[in-house]
């Protein structure tokens, strides 16, 4: 199996609107791949039901991981088996301190994977190592998760987990938003050392400025809940320049 | 008017009669249990919830285990209302019991019937700074039975003390009537908790009043897990200037438990401060009621109290019934209130089940973070774990 993600006709209705007419998209190991798309268009929707949000219904089409359905999946069951979606908007949980939230995650994705659990000094050696590169300051993990982080920290917060969950297949739903240009460098930085043959990548982005920082080997064109071109890296300049307007009638 | 009065309140009636306690016998039998009809008690009708009310006791031996271990405290017993010493007191600490009950009755028929049928009162002085925690392990053992039993803390001046006071016992169908009464001398600084970890099968009643000297401060705070039902009224009067309290509660209801704190904060005097932050969880078909009671004197100018409760419902048979009260006579006061009740934040639990963890961890873990404010407030630390342990078996459940 080469290909890491295929998604099949997938149609996504929200409380009776069809949001997801029909996405195909097929992403080979080791491949980035971006969406682009302007606001509206579905590209959230379709990162949700990747993750396996409720109040999504799937009416038609399957998504594949790694040869695999995971439509039944309940999210957690998807993180262990390898996907993890970055949020647009991270969410704030006051009370859970940031340390005890790495920790449970990356211990439940190894029990399920039946590994031993980790190590507290493994554990922080692992986080100090991922923060290091990400540039986040050590007083950032003692707060409670996404609390009080400005939108640049928890977007780096989000690059950390994935470091330290190692999954295959990553989704970033609008990585940019909120990102002045050293924090946009510093999360690419991250993405780009987390890049290698055998983990692919979905960027969902409305802008073409990310892809600057985060090359991507194929850009998929979205608009009105499906994809409606693909091409090389050089698609993302022409929308930047001509826009989606042209795209949105043609059906 | 006997008539008028059930199987519970005829047996209590008796009871006040066989002790002697004639003048409260002869009130009793005209009133009888408070019910809906009376303010306090509007959602917790004792006449409709008491239920059977078994004989007094006649004493019992301490089987059960402590269900709370805090390292390091000093520990007394009183087992079915009987004060049982062993241990020589920490310096500082003076030991001693009373005939009789303890808590002014406040025209509450709860803390009367206390106070007439308790037989022994432990006495508690703390003078200096009392390091060592007090852990006054209430049991009520044996058959079930009707237990009333008391205690009296007094805080001398200047001195600093932490109490914590546990409920707990065997798992029979008693009747437990408590009171604690807590003295705050001038700068006297306390830290007074207590925990319902009584048997799901027992009822359990409690009054506990706080004076409040000038330039007190006291941290009070009350958890109720055990009891199938479990009401605690506490009434506070600031009494000194320049004092602070912060008043915070919580309940953990599960199965069919009937659970209410119902809580009266008298501000007499100008310049003090309290804050009321009260939180309920409940599951199954269970209950907690918050009833929160401020009242602002003429004479009490710059008060500042602010009042709060919090609900978490985890199941769409459970009850949350949340009632605040305002009184000021005082023109010049800061007083608020707030309520929010809800469920786990779905968004919030998506999170974390997208980075691996199963649907019940993540459940706990937004359910511990819910009550992880009223245990940040601790600052001891083995006291703080003992508590959280508490709340982390009820989530285990």
């Amino acid at each position: 199996m080469s290909n890491m993600l295929e998604i099949k006709d997938l149609h996504v209705k929200v409380e009776d609107k069809e949001i997801l007419k029909g996405v195909n998209l097929t992403i080979p190991k080791g491949e980035t791949h971006a969406i682009m798309g302007r606001n509206g268009s579905g590209k959230s929707t379709l990162s949700y039901v990747m993750a396996g949000k409720e109040g999504y219904e799937v009416t038609k089409g399957e998504i594949l991981l790694d040869g695999e359905n995971i439509l039944e999946l309940e999210p957690n069951e998807r993180a262990v088996k390898g996907l993890f979606l970055a949020f647009q908007y991270p969410i704030e949980i006051p009370g859970v301190a940031t340390m005890t939230f790495l920790k449970a995650a990356m211990n439940a994705q190894r029990k399920a994977r039946g590994e031993e659990e980790l190590l507290t000094p493994d554990f922080m050696r692992e986080v100090k190592s991922a923060a290091k590169m990400l540039e986040i300051d050590s007083a950032m993990l003692k707060r409670a998760l996404n609390v009080g982080f400005s939108g640049g920290e928890k977007k780096r917060a989000e690059i950390l987990q994935m470091a330290l969950l190692k999954p295959k297949m990553c989704v970033f739903d609008e990585t940019d938003s909120g990102l002045d240009i050293d924090a946009l460098k510093i999360v690419s930085q991250g993405v780009n050392a987390l890049r290698d043959a055998n983990r692919s990548m979905l960027i969902i982005t409305h802008y073409q400025r990310l892809l600057n920082y985060i090359v991507p080997d194929v850009v998929h064109v979205f608009s009105n809940g499906r994809i409606v071109k693909s091409g090389d890296k050089s698609l993302a300049l022409e929308l930047e320049e001509h826009g989606y307007a042209q795209y949105d009638e043609s059906i | 008017m006997i008539g008028k009065l059930n199987q519970s309140e005829q047996v209590l009636l008796e009871t006040l009669q066989k002790t002697g306690a004639d003048e409260l016998a002869a009130d009793f039998a005209k009133t009888g249990l408070p019910t809906r009809r009376n303010e306090a008690y509007h959602y917790s009708d004792l006449k409709m919830l008491l239920g059977d009310v078994p004989d007094l006791t006649t004493g019992a031996i301490s089987t059960s285990v402590p269900l709370l271990n805090i390292e390091g405290a000093y520990r007394i017993l009183i087992v079915n209302g009987e004060v049982q010493i062993s241990d020589e007191p920490p310096t500082g600490v003076i030991v001693s019991t009373s005939r009789g009950g303890v808590v002014e009755p406040e025209n509450d028929i709860v803390a009367q019937l206390n106070s007439a049928l308790t037989k022994e009162t432990l006495n508690i002085d703390l003078q200096g700074t009392v390091e060592t925690i007090i852990h006054i392990d209430r049991r009520y053992e044996g058959e079930a039975s009707h237990i009333n039993d008391g205690v009296e803390l007094y805080i001398l001046d200047g001195s600093n003390a932490t109490i914590i006071e546990s409920f707990s016992g065997s798992n029979e169908a008693h009747l437990s009537n408590s009171a604690s009464k807590v003295i705050l001398g001038r700068d006297a600084k306390v830290t007074h908790i207590m925990v319902d970890l009584s048997g799901g099968r027992v009822r359990h009643l409690q009054s506990v009043q706080y004076e409040i000297n000038e330039s007190a401060l006291l941290h009070s705070l009350i958890i109720h897990k055990g009891s199938a039902l479990a009401r605690t009224q506490l009434f506070a009067k600031f009494i000194g200037e320049n004092a602070h309290a912060d008043f915070a509660g919580l309940i953990l209801g599960a199965k069919e438990q009937h659970s209410d704190i119902s809580i009266n904060i008298e501000h007499n005097v100008a310049n003090t401060t309290s804050s009321e932050n009260y939180k309920s969880v409940v599951l199954d078909k269970a209950k907690a009621i918050f009833q929160g009671k401020i009242l602002v004197a003429r004479d009490a100018q710059k008060t500042d109290a602010a009042m709060k409760h919090q609900g978490l419902m985890l199941s769409d048979d459970a009850q949350i019934l949340v009632k605040p009260e305002l009184e000021i006579y005082a023109d010049d006061v800061i007083c608020g209130h707030g309520a929010t009740c809800g469920q786990i934040d779905m968004d919030s639990l998506f999170y974390l089940m997208s980075r691996g963890i199963e649907k019940e961890q993540a459940k706990s873990m937004l359910i511990r973070a819910f009550l992880a404010e009223l245990f940040d407030e601790i600052k001891i630390e083995a006291l703080k774990e003992a508590l959280i342990s508490v709340a982390d078996e009820w989530l285990e459940v």
